[in-house]
């Protein structure tokens, strides 16, 4: 019940009053503490948090794609290195082989000539021992026609050969 | 005709002396009321904002810290909720006058609790800052003799702090009063001399009363409270951050 109890005077000094007045003070400090600036400065710092994760996020993605780019690069000069190698090893052994192809060429090629040189030699060799021994024929029978007698040529042989050979040098 | 210029009235008397006066209910009416603000300013408040009630909340929040840091300094952001409620219950507390209710900052007692607060927190800063025997000593500069003068000094800044607020929402309280009654006397003699009825009815109706006081508690409730929560809340905060400094 409010009860009407006359008025302070005009200026007036009352310590429970000078101490309540003190006491609100301190208790809308609190109040305005709880009620208005803890959530405030919570939405603020949320806030502030929040932008500050969008700002690392897009630093954190370039990084990422700054990475991979490089990353794509390795590969791609890697592959560029692959292939200039695989390039040059074929070219190498094209080149290898090539020249295998030709040294054989050129080894047939000599052994065919050595060859048919031998054979060249050994057909001259027989034309020669075939024409030695028809001029001993020859030379036989001319003598024999000359000596009218019959010559041994195995008796003779060796006195022909020395004629021929004389003839021949 | 009679005016009586007197304090808050008592409405409860408490043992030991206690009394509670229109002074604290009022001051509990603001209180409740800028707590009922608060929450409502601050309820369902969004990283993102979407509601002015946010946008008003974060502005009245950045403007006291700015209001605080900005005079004192940014390592007294942790004093930014004493200014602010040290303002808006000044303000609140001298324009609550508007409604026609006794403003609570028209009570000495009221503005020499705050005015004390201020005194008490200078001299711990200033104790805190030099030292016991380092204030001790400011006291006796630049000569010994100086030294009634200075305590003098020390306990003339709360009392001159809490008679200016004091004096003003007072004063202004007053001045309306007196107007108030003139206005009354000047209306009964303009209507008073009328033959029955309409005499009767010309003292009772506050024809003259309509206009002026409006206008004039303009001045002295609107103009007048916001200024002076304003000059007590600078003075309170240049006198602890110059206390405060090292170089005091």
């Amino acid at each position: 019940m409010v009860t009407m109890a006359g008025t302070l005077d005009f200026l007036s000094i009352n310590v429970w009053h000078i101490l309540m007045a003190i006491g609100n003070l301190l208790i809308l400090v609190l109040i305005l503490k709880k009620f208005l600036f803890k959530p405030v400065q919570n939405i603020i710092r949320q806030r502030e948090e929040e932008v500050e994760k969008v700002y690392s996020d897009a630093d954190k993605a370039l990084s990422d794609a700054n990475a991979e780019k490089e990353l794509y690069k390795k590969k791609l000069d890697d592959a560029k290195a692959e292939a200039d190698s695989l390039i040059k090893t074929a070219s190498d052994r094209a080149k290898a082989e090539s020249s295998e192809i030709i040294s054989g060429a050129k080894a047939e090629a000599e052994r065919k000539l050595r060859v048919a040189d031998e054979d060249i030699e050994l057909a001259k060799k027989k034309a020669a021992d075939e024409m030695r021994d028809s001029i001993s024929e020859m030379v036989i029978s001319l003598a024999e026609k000359v000596v009218e007698k019959e010559i041994d040529p195995s008796a003779h042989a060796s006195l022909i050969d020395e004629a021929i050979d004389s003839l021949g040098e | 005709m009679e005016i009586e210029v007197t304090g808050a009235k008592i409405l409860l008397e408490l043992p030991f002396g206690i009394t509670i006066t229109e002074t604290q209910v009022n001051m509990w009416i603001v209180m409740a009321a800028i707590a009922g603000v608060c929450i409502w300013l601050t309820h369902d408040l969004k990283v993102r904002p979407t509601s002015k009630r946010q946008i008003i909340a974060e502005f009245l929040v950045k403007t006291a810290e700015k209001f605080v840091t900005g005079n004192m300094g940014l390592k007294w952001k942790w004093f930014v909720p004493y200014v602010a409620a040290l303002f808006s219950l000044a303000m609140f507390s001298s324009l609550i006058s508007l409604l026609g209710m006794f403003a609570p900052t028209g009570d000495l007692n009221t503005t020499l609790g705050w005015a004390i607060m201020t005194f008490v927190l200078i001299t711990f800063y200033k104790i805190k800052t030099n030292g016991v025997f380092g204030y001790a000593k400011s006291l006796t500069e630049p000569i010994f003799v100086m030294t009634p003068m200075n305590i003098l000094g020390e306990f003339a800044t709360p009392i001159s702090m809490a008679f200016r607020m004091f004096g003003n929402i007072a004063s202004g309280s007053v001045v309306s009063a007196l107007i108030y009654a003139a206005l009354a006397a000047a209306n009964n003699a303009l209507f008073g001399w009328l033959p029955g009825i309409l005499g009767e009815m010309g003292e009772k109706l506050p024809i003259l009363q309509l206009g002026l006081p409006a206008i004039l508690s303009l001045y002295f409730d609107v103009f007048s409270g916001v200024l002076q929560a304003f000059i007590f809340c600078m003075l309170t905060m240049l006198y602890i951050a110059s206390a405060a400094e090292t170089d005091s």
